[in-house]
């Protein structure tokens, strides 16, 4: 347990009540969206940057470790309090600062939900782009952190491509800012890109200053099924050669599309071999135009049946499918593993060969679905935590996973980030060389190893 | 807890996915994760796992839950956060025992008629005698804490005769199309005497053959609080007194009441309780389904909005009926608000209990009821109708609140 002392400081700080310091609601902000959980020995829930501040040099002195905390959506573990210490509770830093009309940029703090942010800046014509699954519940400076990405990235792009600029609390609790309302911004390193992913390892972000575009005007969706996978792989690529980027290209695969007929009745074709979702956006007769080109060249080569989205009803049956997926799945069984490898989008039919090649070596149920456009993969291990025996194989399992798509070509984490789940893999990656820079990294900003200890680099980072 | 291993199930199949968050109105106002499902499942499963005792925080958290059934609908598993709440309580019961004050309420007056006309007839006495305007004006509440003399207010005023002493126990006509029972609930008997009368006028102009039959709280307090018992015990009388009416159907004008009475079959699980619970309609659903429903000539000329009772349309599944019943009226503006399903922060006595919390999520509710420019909100449940009217009040709005069945009645000339 903390001294009471520094208890007694943090309540002075934040006030009496934004110190959660029972059993009960401690063990609320011990978990986030992984199967794992650990108990803080204190959570803090600060609502201005000088109270991190204070936080911070408090925590430092006293080498109490500190873990930043948005929603707790978190898929890779980057929030979970593994060392005890302090959760820090963002989520009270809720205020839309800005929204700039003028030069196209919003003003955050970093516990504004993502759709929230989204819905006031629509309603001024303007849009933001980034749409991981989670939005309604996400936060920003949990999707900064994490450098979110989600159905839109392909055409869009990620978190990252809309960061301009940061407001930043070091470990020591010292005011770090990066960029700003500019698009252009060459003065020395590039700290916000630095920042940006850095899963809460490098400092605690207080504002963000995110660049927004003009609101699409139209937008069309249209639905694919193929009998075999490799067609639908095919029309990707087809599709891009074209000259068109759509927005979304999202796949569900045999199992996927088993798992949303069986608990949903929704009339798929359960002999299909995968699934595209495509949807594009843009001026009105473009759209038109595209859609039409995309479900002609679907039909002339390997695709079974198209369907086109000719009203609001129509669309939201299609998204209706795919959003179904998560619920759907978990009742193969309880415990579900979410991964996130990427490939280069070419080798999305030899990853999903790799993928259940490997389930069926470890007798385990997998399903894939994901961005096609970008080869952003989201295999899915349905398990039961309480079987031993099953874990192990998944554990397994996973390793070989990262391998293959690391051979491939492809990356461990496309969105979720590394975390804790997979921090003992992240070499394989990086190599030594490209994990050394990192570590020095860290070890340069945070001495102490104060601030989220235990992420990324797993438990080497105890310097 | 009564059933572990089913309750293990519903615990066990929580992803942590956090989805909740963005529909729980607690987590809303809060943002705080002990009050949102995923947090309170968490700790249940804690609980059941032996980590966790009963302790006054566990108590505390899983006090605060409105029973909306917002998580449920959101959850893509789909669990009855408000059952698991429901269950955590009654254990809490089980094991602690009852606090003084809700244990006499429930154990002695909701169970007899006699007492609780008593203690609404002293309640009206307190309101009328200027006791009332004495102690407010003394500032006496004021002493005890901004909270409790606002509490005072939300206190309904209460009616001077039951509405169920003020009418006939069968009203009837020449070749009635249907034999139905009308369920009160207490609140209209014992404070909205005006929406039974309307009630009754309305169900009247479809020819019916109406009876109010002997009847009892429908036990929702008594279950909502932990004390099983007692609400089987009023469960058992009201599905013998209904049962022996022979009615077609059984009528509610609370979404509240509506829920539980169709819970009975699961709750009692006997023969009777199924045969009744399958007789139970809200007004609404009764008006648009059951009967060809015959509204008024008489032109409305005001802008309406509506709000729907959490226990109405998630617990009951009622949507479109009262919306629809609305646009039948002649002359009539719908305004749709924004988030009309968002609980109102009644939930029973959560009120009472949670005061400022409560009325946060009203100010919501106020707020998006407001921006629609309505003369009238209407809705279908008498708490929510207390609720919003308090937190309408606070705001100094000229906004009414009427019942679904009042809106209705005013499009009837009299007679
Ligand atoms: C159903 C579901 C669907 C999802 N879909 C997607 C998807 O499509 N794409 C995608 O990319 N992700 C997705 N995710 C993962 C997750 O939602 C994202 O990673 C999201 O960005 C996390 O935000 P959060 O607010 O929950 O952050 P948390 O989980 O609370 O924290 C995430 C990380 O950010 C750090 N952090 C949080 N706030 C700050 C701050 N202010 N300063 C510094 N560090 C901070 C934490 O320390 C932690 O390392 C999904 C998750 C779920 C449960
Ligand atoms: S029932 Fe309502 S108040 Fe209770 S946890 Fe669910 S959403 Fe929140
Ligand atoms: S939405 Fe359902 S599964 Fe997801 S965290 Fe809430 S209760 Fe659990």
């Amino acid at each position: 347990m903390l001294d009471a002392s520094i208890v007694a400081e943090m309540k002075r700080i934040v006030g009496e009540e934004n110190v959660f310091t029972t059993l009960e609601e401690r063990l609320c902000y011990g978990y986030d969206s992984t199967p794992e959980a650990f108990l803080p020995e204190l959570v803090v829930r600060p609502d201005e940057v000088g109270e991190i501040q204070q936080i911070l040099k408090l925590a430092n002195k006293h080498l109490i470790p500190v873990f930043p905390r948005g929603a707790g959506t978190g898929l890779s573990g980057g929030s979970l309090p593994v060392k005890g210490g302090i959760v820090l509770d963002l989520t009270r830093m809720d205020r839309i600062l800005e929204i700039d009309e003028e030069n196209l940029v919003a003003v955050v703090e970093p516990g504004v939900i993502t759709q929230h942010l989204q819905e006031e800046v629509e309603k001024r014509g303007l849009f933001y782009p980034p749409d991981p699954a989670s939005l309604k519940t996400s936060t920003l400076g949990g999707n900064v952190a994490e450098c979110a990405g989600g159905p839109r990235a392909f055409k869009y792009g990620v978190t990252r491509d809309y960061v301009l600029g940061l407001e930043v609390v070091t470990p020591q609790g010292e005011i770090v800012r990066t960029g700003g309302k500019t698009v252009k911004s060459v003065t020395g390193y590039d700290l916000t890109r630095l920042y940006t992913g850095s899963e809460g390892t490098l400092g605690v972000i207080t504002k963000i200053f995110l660049r927004l575009i003009p609101k699409p005007e139209a937008k069309k969706t249209l639905m694919a099924v193929y009998e075999r996978l490799d067609d639908a792989a095919n029309n990707v690529t087809m599709i891009i050669k074209k000259g068109i980027i759509p927005v979304t290209l999202e796949l569900m695969d045999d199992r996927t599309i088993h798992c949303v007929e069986k608990h949903c009745k929704m009339g798929l074709p359960l002999d299909a071999e995968a699934i595209l979702i495509i949807e594009v956006d843009g001026q009105k007769d473009l759209v038109e135009k595209q859609a039409a080109q995309i479900a002609e060249l679907c039909r002339a080569n390997g695709a079974r049946e198209v369907k086109v989205a000719e009203d609001e009803k129509t669309r939201d049956e299609i998204w209706a499918a795919r959003r179904a997926v998560s619920a759907a799945v978990v009742q193969i069984k309880p415990t579900k593993i979410s991964e996130d490898v990427s490939v280069p989008r070419s080798q999305i039919p030899n990853m999903v060969r790799k993928l259940k090649e490997i389930a069926s070596r470890y007798r385990l149920n997998l399903v894939i679905f994901g961005h096609a456009g970008d080869g952003n993969l989201h295999p899915n291990i349905l398990c039961d935590k309480r079987d031993p025996e099953e874990m192990e194989r998944v554990e397994k399992a996973i390793g070989e996973l990262f391998q293959a798509a690391v051979e491939l070509g492809g990356t461990l984490s496309g969105e979720h980030g590394i975390g804790i789940m997979k921090a003992p893999y992240l070499k394989l990656e990086t190599g030594e060389a490209g994990y050394d820079v990192m570590l020095a990294i860290k070890k340069a900003l945070d001495p102490n190893n104060i601030l989220n200890p235990g992420k990324i680099f797993g438990s080497e980072s105890n310097g | 807890m009564d059933n572990i291993a089913a309750a293990f199930e519903y615990l066990d199949r929580c992803s942590k996915c956090g989805s909740c968050q963005a529909v729980c109105p607690l987590y809303g106002e809060t943002r705080a994760e002990p009050f949102v499902a995923r947090g309170k499942i968490f700790l249940l499963k804690n609980y059941l796992e032996r980590k966790l005792d009963l302790s006054p925080k566990m108590k505390e958290i899983m006090s605060l839950c409105l029973l909306c059934k917002a998580c449920t609908y959101q959850c893509p598993n789909k669990i009855p956060v408000d059952e698991l709440v429901m269950q955590a309580r009654s254990e809490i019961v089980r094991k602690k025992g009852m606090p003084f004050v809700k244990k006499n309420v429930f154990q002695h007056f909701l169970k007899n008629n006699g007492r609780l006309s008593f203690a609404a007839k002293m309640g009206y006495l307190y309101q009328r005698s200027g006791l009332q305007w004495l102690i407010r004006k003394s500032r006496i509440l004021e002493m005890l804490g901004h909270d409790l003399a606002q509490k005072e207010r939300l206190l309904p005023r209460m009616a001077g005769v039951p509405f169920r002493n003020q009418v006939p126990r069968r009203v009837s006509c020449r070749e009635p199309r249907l034999r139905v029972a009308y369920y009160t609930g207490c609140l209209t008997n014992y404070v909205f005497p005006n929406t039974g009368h309307a009630v009754l006028k309305v169900l009247q102009e479809q020819q019916l053959d109406i009876v109010i039959p002997e009847q009892w709280c429908c036990g929702i307090p008594a279950l909502a609080s932990g004390d099983e018992k007692t609400a089987a015990e009023l469960a058992q009388k009201n599905v013998e007194s209904f049962n022996n009416a022979g009615v077609d159907a059984v009528i509610t004008d609370c979404a509240s009441c509506g829920q539980m009475l169709r819970k009975y079959a699961d709750f009692l699980g006997t023969p009777e309780s199924k045969n009744f619970a399958a007789k139970v309609l809200d007004f609404s659903e009764f008006l648009d389904k059951a009967v060809s429903f015959r509204v008024g000539d008489r032109d409305i000329p005001v802008t309406v909005t509506y709000h729907d009772p959490c226990h109405l349309r998630r617990g009951q599944g009622v949507v479109e009926a009262p919306r629809r019943l609305i646009g039948s009226v002649a002359g009539l503006r719908f305004i749709e608000m924004k988030e009309p399903d968002r609980c109102c922060g009644s939930a029973g006595s959560f009120n009472l209990d949670h005061y400022r919390l409560a009325s946060k999520i009203g100010h919501r509710k106020v707020q998006n009821i407001l921006q629609t420019g309505a003369d009238i909100v209407v809705t279908g449940c008498p708490s929510c109708i207390m609720q919003i009217g308090h937190n309408l009040g606070l705001n100094n709005s000229k906004v009414q609140v009427l019942h679904l069945a009042e809106l209705l009645s005013m499009t009837y000339a009299d007679e």
